[in-house]
């Protein structure tokens, strides 16, 4: 019985043995494992942060390409989380630090005046030639122009644009509409007609998307947000005003439903998809997924330029995505070598022909191999070359917000328009020391 | 040797013992509240390129024409002072229950305390999937009891995200009060409320007249402690609205990470830091000299 119980703690003992030293065996291991990088650093890696699903193209085709093409240079492709204010904290908290493990910087459009202000970015004027940069969109690039100087090449557009019932405009013989007026006439018609329960689908919650939409009305009313030159506010000038009103009457005359000032993208693209909307404002990316094969809609719409006030044109409001360099990145010859192959037309077009993305390369629009599989782009070159800009300026996030929280309030009749863009534009001006 | 010597003497002695808890003091406290002060002098943003320029109280003056700070503010007052009267007046009907003897107080005592020791960020996302619109509990709970008919956006609502976050709020910090409020209650003398009793007194007058009066210092403590902290909510609300819909859960620490984060206007962030620091100090200082009164009335009558 004794010899029994001492056996099997001997037997305890040495299990407690093994384990401790299967334990050690584990943290050593990954301490080499982790120390490896400072090992193979001549390996030469470049470090790239983006979303997680954004990745996925990425990895399929460009990047490999690239690294077969550039031995001896690997791109880290670093998956973050899915929501972009989140990427803007992680790269903000890495620059603020200084040390930053980012050499290849992908930046919205509207962070690069920003980036470029806090002194994170590498100026790339010098390295692009005027014929080279005469290339792409002349928006995209004014958007990652900071004081004259260039931060950020353009890699994917993105555009709001206006969707439409192609097939119900024919049926009823009525032209697309060319102005916000023909627009809501073209709804009542077709309202009449019992055709569509709504008119015209916006996205009016207070986020981003809100400031994003407005700048698009506001150009088709003649009106400016803020004059990134001159850091003139506009925001409580009668073009202003009316472009407000014109939202809210859309809303008072049943044109858009009143759950519109909740909307973001997805709520008004599901309404529009169901078939319950003539009109709608949205990005590229609302057209596969309204020509799926279960889409109710599916080959029934088409896209034109945003409209605006009569006799005035709309605005196009430009997003997307760009590569600068990082500062104090250890290898900025390197990390240009692979913006200038990640921008360049081959690998954009096989880039736009995997995922589906809207290119900043003019000439892709009409390239014949990316029109035989999205026959729509050259109507989006269309709206490209009615491109609006959110006012490229340094404080453009805090604008922003300023914008939205007052723009939302005049929305929802919390405040008059008039008193909502007084005080829009007063902080604003204090905002930008005017 | 006189007495005034021997006491200058013993003062300096004292000094010299209390240097390093005082210097230690001045480094940890003073440093980075003389350093918030002197930064919320200067301007230093995207505008200034980072750079520090001085600019006197502007920054102060822009605070008082700034609509959302001011917003921020009063969320963060209604938030604190609703939950930290329903976690009081939950967290007293808890402790005295831990208190009775019952089988198996010691498990529940320790279930009890669990949902304080958890980490805030875990149950943040716990609780915003609890009242998530499509997949949340309690829409489902509500829908089972047929008392709505479809789900309620209790996220995307100003006034319901306002109540989610309070909620989990209280679940999650009740039970710091409850233990602080136990060990009070443990301290106070069976003797008392026997004599009491003989006295004739109900339940409710012992209550009234013994258990509150003794139990005061515990309460002001407790009360001090969830105001201070519950001013300063960060982590419950960044991660179940992130101030959201539309600012209507954004409290003053959440502004101020913006400001700093996204912003990167550091003066005006230090700005808000000293501002919301002052403001919260005077708030405190009410707070206890009213609840002295209350104790110094209470113990009179």
């Amino acid at each position: 019985m004794l010899s029994q119980k001492a056996h099997n703690n001997r037997q305890i003992l040495q299990q407690l043995k093994f384990s401790a030293a299967i334990f050690l065996a584990v943290i050593l291991g990954s301490i080499l494992v982790s120390s490896q990088p400072v090992f193979s650093q001549k390996a030469l890696v470049l470090n790239l942060l983006m979303t997680g699903p954004d990745a996925q193209p990425w990895k399929e085709g460009i990047v490999a390409d690239f690294e077969a093409k550039n031995p001896g240079i690997k791109i880290n492709v670093i998956e973050g989380p899915n929501a972009t204010n989140l990427i803007e904290d992680l790269y903000t908290s890495a620059f603020i630090l200084g040390d930053s493990p980012y050499d290849i910087v992908n930046m919205d459009i509207i962070w690069a005046p920003k980036f470029a202000a806090a002194g994170w970015l590498l100026d790339l004027t010098e390295r692009m030639s005027t014929e080279e940069l005469a290339q792409f969109s002349p928006k995209d690039i004014a958007g990652g122009i900071y004081e004259g100087k260039l931060y950020r090449i353009p890699m994917r557009s993105d555009v709001g644009m206006l969707y439409y019932r192609a097939d119900l405009l024919k049926k009823a013989g009525l032209k697309p509409p060319e102005s916000f007026p023909d627009l809501v006439k073209i709804f009542q018609t077709l309202k009449q007609q019992g055709k569509v329960q709504w008119g015209y689908l916006w996205q009016g919650k207070q986020y981003e998307g809100l400031s994003a939409m407005f700048v698009e009305v506001l150009e088709g009313f003649g009106g400016f947000w803020v004059n990134p030159k001159t850091l003139e506010v506009g925001l409580d000038r009668q073009e202003t005003l009316d472009a407000i009103a014109f939202l809210k009457q859309t809303i008072q005359d049943g044109v858009s439903p009143p759950g519109v000032t909740t909307y973001q993208e997805e709520e008004t693209r599901r309404i529009f998809q169901n078939g319950q909307a003539a009109f709608l404002r949205n990005w590229p990316y609302v057209w596969p997924l309204a020509n799926k094969e279960d889409s109710p809609i599916k080959a029934k719409i088409a896209i034109k330029p945003m409209v605006g006030a009569a006799g005035k044109d709309g605005g196009a409001c430009l997003g997307g995505w760009g590569l600068g360099i990082a500062k104090n990145s250890k290898y900025p010859e390197q990390a240009w070598r692979a913006i200038q192959y990640f921008t360049s037309e081959e690998a954009q077009r096989k880039f736009i022909l995997n995922a589906g993305f809207v290119p900043s390369r003019r000439a892709l629009f009409t390239d014949p191999e990316v029109v035989a599989k999205y026959p729509h782009y050259p109507q989006i070159l269309e709206v490209v070359d009615k491109a609006v800009l959110r006012p490229p300026i340094a404080q453009y996030a805090q604008a922003s917000d300023i914008l939205q929280r007052y723009l939302s309030a005049a929305l929802t009749n919390r405040l008059t328009p008039e008193n909502a863009m007084k005080a829009a534009a007063a902080e604003t001006r204090r905002l930008l020391g005017k | 040797m006189t007495m005034d010597t021997i006491r200058s003497r013993e003062q300096r002695t004292a000094w010299i013992f209390l240097l390093p808890a005082l210097l230690l003091l001045l480094l940890v406290f003073g440093y980075p509240i003389f350093r918030a002060f002197w930064l919320s002098l200067f301007t230093e943003n995207l505008g200034t390129k980072l750079q520090p320029v001085f600019s006197g109280i502007d920054n102060y003056l822009r605070m008082v024409g700034d609509g959302r700070f001011w917003q921020s503010f009063w969320t963060t007052t209604v938030f604190t002072v609703i939950s930290v009267l329903l976690e009081l007046a939950l967290g007293l009907g808890i402790a005295l229950v831990l208190n009775q003897r019952f089988f198996g107080r010691g498990a529940v005592r320790t279930i009890a305390i669990i949902p304080w020791a958890l980490p805030t960020a875990l149950i943040g996302l716990a609780w915003a999937w609890i009242f998530n619109d499509q997949f949340g509990v309690v829409n489902d709970i509500l829908l089972r009891l047929g008392l709505i008919k479809t789900g309620i956006n209790w996220l995307g609502e100003p006034f319901l995200a306002m109540i989610a976050v309070i909620f989990a709020d209280v679940w999650k910090t009740t039970p710091f009060i409850s233990i602080i409020l136990l060990a009070g209650l443990q301290s106070i003398s069976l003797d008392l409320y026997e004599a009491h009793a003989i006295d004739g007194a109900t339940p409710w007058q012992s209550f009234r007249q013994i258990t509150l009066p003794l139990l005061m210092p515990q309460i002001l403590i407790a009360m001090l402690f969830r105001f201070a902290q519950a001013f300063g909510i960060f982590d419950l609300i960044s991660v179940m609205t992130g101030g959201g819909p539309g600012g209507a859960t954004e409290v003053v620490s959440l502004y101020i990470y913006a400001t700093v984060m996204r912003y990167l206007d550091f003066g005006y962030g230090a700005a808000l830091v000293v501002v919301t620091f002052l403001l919260l100090i005077v708030a405190v200082a009410i707070a206890s000299l009213l609840l002295r009164k209350l104790q110094t009335s209470e113990n009179n009558s």
